[in-house]
């Protein structure tokens, strides 16, 4: 493995979370808060420490992928890392793990809090938490990537890594272009749900925060209530765009090219509408005999699907207290998740359309052994590989499901509290059900879980992959072997 | 800037849509991608195409070229360049008919039969092609031109043939050995300009002072006359090439034979296939066709390869080329030229002695690249009339029809600020070449060579600081 390419990288996203840590800062000096002296020393430790590994251009500039699986994973352990420090050092969150909790949480647009009381916090770290599910969502490394040109074809495999979806394409030519296009997507969307919540009478700087959480699917609110305090005109808003920012970005690309029909046409998008749509129905069937008010469970219902389908984890009420049925839809929903190429987490519908696709062919063949068929998706033939790829990426999800859930089990709490917890991290969502669900946080897990749940919580983030690859000891051992060889080398000189 | 951004970035590029990635297909990716332009590249083989988008930063689309469907993907309506490159001329055709109806892009279609090349006139003008290219006929045109000044390793020509660019190496014992430039420039009267020196893997744009090394190889600009009295002057041997070998009977042997026929040449083809050489008898009746195995040294003995001055391996194998040619400069002093294709084993290649070192791709892709530089420049700009790429890239030589008055017409070249490692090498005058001395002024009409070791001149006013 080329570790040059990879620490001058971290050198470029360390300087960018320095840069970025700048924006609390300013938040805590208009507000006067003594928080300030900590966002700025932890941007200039950053900056720094950022500067010192980009100092020297290293002489072969190409990713392969094993590079731009471990420079993704590393970056995201590392902004992680610096995150959590205005957290720590500002005692906002007086315990590391949970401060890093909080952090990775926001990174990953997990939206899973151990804050018992999130008003207490100071507006500034307040805003860090959401601004991490603004960078989280669309990526550190695809900003990267939209900032600075780096030649060669070879950068689409960090692009890869980070991007959720079986296949990361790009809209035009050039990597960078692309990044720019989904960042102009990603802010123009951002912009105007703001000018939507503003419009129905909120804070500005509370709009802005509710919009972070929402535009990264992440789902970090900024009172204890989520967002069941507000007005149903903002519970929509909220709920519309939550569903919005996890339809596929190429969706978006095609209307602005003014391509809508191309755009309605694409199976992805279709099968998620269908399914939010008739996934709203079951739960409003089965809510209507116990509520008042055709409005507000229609409400509730869509805007429960919508979070939790788009792995926002934002609630207006606590679903935990609602029938068995409901729960149920809810879980499946976890599971499938958003599109791919949106900011949301879970399976991936795109994902779940390929495995279903997969399992009729095979069906097929049981009848008609000889037949030759091949699996379709919007149009295209899929190869073989691409659908077995999907295969193993499932198995591999379910291995590294049933590892985390034996592990949060040691401490002893109840099955739905150990499979929630596990599920909602994994699958980037935040609230689980019993003593996670929407009322309640995560700060009664042992410290053990809690680490668990921020691996959980990077891996489902990356699509396992990039992390699974980092403490894939091959890896180490074969780059330990050719730094030996290259000392050697320059001993023998 | 955290990372480097070259002058060419400053301009926006082109969006290109390349159809097929052969071999052809990819070297053009290669080129026009450093470029700096938005390329597509189209091919029906996801493996190909794989292997193209890991190396460059460009987008590829799976499909048929030709059908409307798949140029839309591709981006087509929104192209300013289309180029056709699949392996079948009338595929190629196909897609830029296609093209025209899908947006207004100019096209450039890949047309090498001998039957359509001689209607390639007739072809550009009804289906509206901006270019036809024909690699197989233009590495024919290079290789006769090397033919017509055999004691060369290479000659490049501008101005359609009024002028060369010839590439030689200083021989032991020289006389050119230890001299400066204006030392020779007062020994000739030859109309003679150095305009790059490689020694030991370095490049130079040689100034005045400059001292020349047997060894050396050196690029020099003049008229074909000049540079044969030239060689004569510096002592290297001068001989006319009478009778020339070609084993394969491909294309380009074909495209050959003719332009050596037509200059009175004979020509005599070992091809190996019996219903290839049929047909070659068919065409080239005046040329020697041998059916037999060329890569056989029976064959090549009992044709006499000692007795021709040219011996020339045209097979689709680079390593039966090379090892063709090095078989021939042991037990000939015939002239030997080799064809390559894949340019990954230059450095080891370039060790060896095989004489004139031909690459097709790069002379097709040079063509396409200075079109496509005349375009990125507006419209009533200087126009790149031809480009060329020397000493493994590294330096370029471009010629210029100057149309138009700019910050380098005007003024006389003494006082023109040029950038550094650029020489203005000739200027071509209503077909009157001169090598330009300080007085000397660019004025609007002329045709001007310049060679640089700065990539990407898009306009005259480049050369400029």
């Amino acid at each position: 493995m080329n570790i040059a390419i990879v620490l001058y990288t971290l050198g470029s996203v360390l300087e960018i979370t320095g840069g970025l840590l700048l924006l609390p800062a300013l938040i805590a000096l208009i507000y006067g808060e003594s928080t300030l002296l900590v966002f700025v020393l932890t941007a200039a430790g950053s900056f720094a420490a950022g500067w010192l590994l980009h100092r020297r251009r290293p002489n072969n500039m190409t990713f392969y992928v094993k590079e731009g699986f471990v420079t993704t994973a590393l970056s995201w352990l590392m902004i992680s890392l610096v995150g959590c420090l205005p957290f720590y050092f500002s005692g906002a969150i007086p315990s590391f793990t949970n401060a890093l909790f909080e952090t990775i949480s926001g990174f990953t647009t997990t939206g899973a809090s151990i804050l018992n009381e999130v008003e207490a916090l100071p507006v500034s770290c307040l805003f860090w938490r959401s601004f991490s599910h603004w960078i989280g969502g669309m990526g550190v490394l695809v900003f990267l990537l939209a900032i600075i040109p780096i030649s060669g074809g070879s950068q689409m495999n960090l692009m890869k890594a980070e991007s959720p979806g079986p296949s990361v394409g790009k809209f035009v030519p050039k990597v960078m272009a692309t990044a720019r296009i989904l960042y102009l997507i990603y802010f123009g969307m951002t912009l105007t749900e703001l000018c939507f919540l503003i419009l129905g009478g909120m804070p500005f700087l509370e709009a802005l925060m509710i919009t972070f959480g929402t535009a990264g699917t992440g789902g970090f609110g900024v009172r204890s209530s989520s967002i069941g305090g507000y007005s149903p005109y903002i519970q929509w808003v909220v709920a519309v765009f939550m569903l919005l920012f996890g339809v596929n970005f190429n969706f978006y690309y095609f209307i602005l090219l003014k391509r809508a029909r191309a755009a309605f046409k694409m199976e992805e998008v279709r099968a998620y509408l269908v399914m939010v749509a008739a996934a709203c129905l079951m739960i409003f069937l089965n809510l209507h005999h116990q509520m008042q008010g055709m409005e507000g469970i229609l409400r509730h219902s869509f805007f429960q699907v919508a979070s939790l389908v788009t792995s926002t984890g934002y609630a207006t009420v606590d679903f935990d207290q609602w029938p068995g049925f409901s729960k149920m839809v809810l879980i499946l929903l976890m599971f499938v998740g958003a599109c791919a190429g949106s900011t949301g987490g879970g399976l991936k519908v795109q994902r779940i359309l390929l495995l279903f696709k997969s399992y009729l062919r095979q069906m097929q063949m049981f009848l008609h052994p000889r037949a030759v068929r091949r699996i379709k998706y919007d149009g295209k033939s899929v190869s073989d590989e691409m659908a077995a790829s999907v295969q193993t990426y499932l198995t591999a999800f379910l291995l590294f499901f049933g590892v985390s859930l034996v592990l949060v089990s040691l401490e002893g709490k109840d099955p739905v509290t150990n499979f929630t917890a596990v599920l909602t991290t994994i699958n980037n969502m935040g609230p689980g059900l019993n003593l996670v669900g929407p009322a309640k946080n995560f700060d009664c897990m042992s410290t053990l879980s809690k680490y668990v749940l921020m691996f959980d919580m990077l891996a489902g983030r990356l699509e396992l992959y990039p992390l699974l690859l980092l403490f894939h000891p091959a890896l180490w051992k074969e780059t330990a072997q050719k730094q030996a060889r290259l000392r050697r080398k320059n001993n023998d000189r | 800037m955290l990372f480097h951004t070259g002058r060419k970035n400053a301009r926006k590029g082109l969006n290109i849509v390349i159809v097929g990635c052969g071999k052809i297909g990819s070297i053009l990716t290669e080129k026009l991608y450093k470029e700096g332009h938005d390329v597509t590249v189209v091919d029906t083989k996801s493996e190909r195409l794989q292997s193209m988008a890991e190396q460059y930063d460009i987008m590829e689309v799976e499909g048929n070229g030709a059908s409307f469907q798949v140029q839309k993907e591709a981006g087509v309506e929104n192209a300013d360049l289309f180029i056709a490159v699949t392996d079948k001329d009338e595929l190629n055709l196909l897609c830029c008919t296609v093209a025209h109806f899908n947006g207004k892009c100019a096209a450039i279609a890949r047309v090498r039969t001998p039957e359509y090349s001689e209607e390639v006139g007739f072809l550009k003008s009804k289906l509206d092609l901006a270019m036809v290219i024909n690699p197989e006929q233009q590495t024919a045109h290079e290789i006769a031109r090397i033919l017509s000044l055999p004691e060369a390793l290479g000659v490049n020509s501008f101005a359609r043939g009024s002028v060369e660019m010839v590439r030689f190496k200083i021989p032991e014992g020289s006389i050119l050995d230890g001299k400066t430039l204006i030392q020779l420039g007062s020994y000739s009267d030859n109309d003679v300009l150095i305009c790059a020196v490689e020694r030991d893997q370095e490049i130079f744009i040689p100034g005045g002072r400059f001292v020349l090394r047997s060894g050396d190889v050196v690029s020099f600009i003049a008229t074909m006359p000049d540079a044969r009295r030239f060689f004569g002057w510096i002592g290297i041997r001068t001989f006319a090439v009478r009778k020339a070998m070609i084993v394969g009977g491909g294309k380009t042997s074909y495209y050959l034979s003719r332009l050596l026929i037509e200059n009175g040449i004979g020509v005599k083809i070992i091809e190996k296939e019996i219903s290839r050489c049929d047909e070659l008898g068919e065409l080239l009746p005046q040329a020697e066709i041998i059916c037999g195995d060329g890569t056989n040294a029976e064959v090549l003995a009992e044709e006499e390869i000692g007795q021709a001055d040219a011996f020339i391996p045209l097979t689709g194998l680079d390593e039966e080329n090379i090892m063709l040619t090095l078989y021939a400069a042991d037990v000939s002093d015939a002239k030997v030229i080799t064809k390559i294709q894949r340019r990954t084993f230059h450095n080891v290649i370039s060790r060896l002695q095989l004489g004139s070192i031909i690459y097709p791709r790069e002379i097709t892709a040079e063509a396409i690249v200075a079109f496509v530089r005349g375009m990125t420049a507006s419209r009533d700009n200087d126009n790149i009339e031809t480009l060329y790429h020397m000493f493994d890239n590294r330096v370029e030589a471009v010629e210029f029809s100057v149309r138009a008055e700019s910050k380098a017409t005007g003024v006389m070249l003494k006082d023109l600020e040029l950038r550094d490692n650029t020489l203005v090498a000739c200027i071509i005058r209503e077909g009157q070449s001169r090598i330009p001395r300080g007085q000397d002024v660019i004025r609007t009409g002329d045709n001007v060579v310049v060679v640089t070791t700065h990539m990407g001149l898009h306009v005259l006013d480049d050369i400029l600081k």
